[in-house]
């Protein structure tokens, strides 16, 4: 990686850092469209998720509904995610033949 | 629209799942072919990205909100629906998993959904309309992606008995109609900065790249 791809990385880790850290704040706490038409035409009984998800709701449990829960869950959602795309991506990698060989 | 458990009975669940892994092979060899060392730091940055913004759920009348998606985003600035794929794959497992965003037994048809049909509507709208004007054109596909993505999920609530297909295709499409507009302006504002930015990662400025995507 050069240095103009390196602080275009960083750039954009930034900006979506400072929307995970903005997002418990601002984002609308209506329920979305699915959730929305479930509540007018559900046919069948809602049922609790099969897995109980670490931090359910983008919430950390022991501090309730509090907006730092949001902020601590989504920021470290945003870091999951970015390692597990690099992850992903390079492993796909790996398989191409006559890799490393590209620049 | 992440579909929780209980929305799909379990054998529909596994036809959805096994869909989505054959999408998820085909993504995985686009990758192995296309993707250069430079591009994965940008794909996870554009993941990282779509996972924070899809936590802004912005509101929309009707006492409903909703928030971006970001397959067609991916799509249009790696030239391939594939790479949607790929990167909805990694949002959406992260959300279903560790957050309890999307059942668990529903993130096969999650990842149909917001991955694979909302990626290749995007790509497909983008591709028949950027002659006329590129910017047009990545609006009117996001908002497509969406749009189109909800129809989708109106149709596999309908076919599981969850939801009445005329009512459900009506609020589906009604409400994610509105969301695509923020879909496609947030679309637009992502590639215009990049452009500002990079001009070199997106494929129309880039002819390495335009001749890979062939």
């Amino acid at each position: 990686m050069n240095r103009r791809d390196k602080s275009f990385v960083i750039g954009g880790l930034i900006v979506a850092l400072i929307i995970a850290v903005l997002a418990p704040f601002l984002a609308s706490a209506d329920p979305d469209g699915l959730e929305s038409a479930a509540e007018k035409i559900l046919l069948v009984e809602e049922t609790e998720p099969l897995f109980e998800a670490p931090l359910p709701d983008y919430l950390v449990p022991a501090w309730g509904e509090s907006p730092l829960g949001g902020v601590v869950s989504i920021v470290l959602g945003t870091i999951i995610v970015f390692l597990a795309m690099v992850g992903l991506a390079t492993t796909a990698r790996w398989f191409k033949p006559g890799n490393n060989s590209d620049t | 629209m992440h579909i929780p458990d209980g929305f799909l009975p379990l054998l529909q669940a596994a036809i959805y799942y096994i869909i989505t892994i054959v999408a998820l092979y085909f993504a995985l060899n686009w990758a192995k072919q296309n993707l250069d060392e430079k591009r994965v730091p940008l794909m996870a940055v554009l993941a990282a990205f779509i996972f924070a913004i899809q936590a802004m759920n912005i509101p929309i009348p009707w006492g409903t909100s909703g928030h971006m998606v970001g397959a067609a985003l991916v799509a249009i600035i790696f030239g391939s629906p594939w790479a949607a794929v790929l990167v909805l794959t990694v949002v959406l497992t992260v959300q279903g998993f560790f957050f309890g965003d999307g059942g668990i037994t529903a993130l096969g048809a999650n990842i149909l959904d917001m991955g694979v049909i909302a990626g290749f509507t995007g790509y497909g709208v983008f591709t028949l309309l950027k002659k006329l004007n590129l910017w047009v054109a990545i609006f009117i596909a996001a908002w497509a992606s969406l749009f189109v993505a909800a129809i989708a999920v109106a149709i596999e609530m309908a076919l599981a008995g969850t939801f009445p297909i005329d009512l459900g295709l009506f609020f589906m499409g009604l409400y994610h109609a509105v969301i695509g507009v923020a879909e496609g302006v947030i679309t637009v504002i992502a590639i215009l900065a990049i452009q500002k930015a990079r001009p070199d990662l997106l494929p129309w400025t880039n002819k390495d790249t335009a001749e890979v995507e062939k």
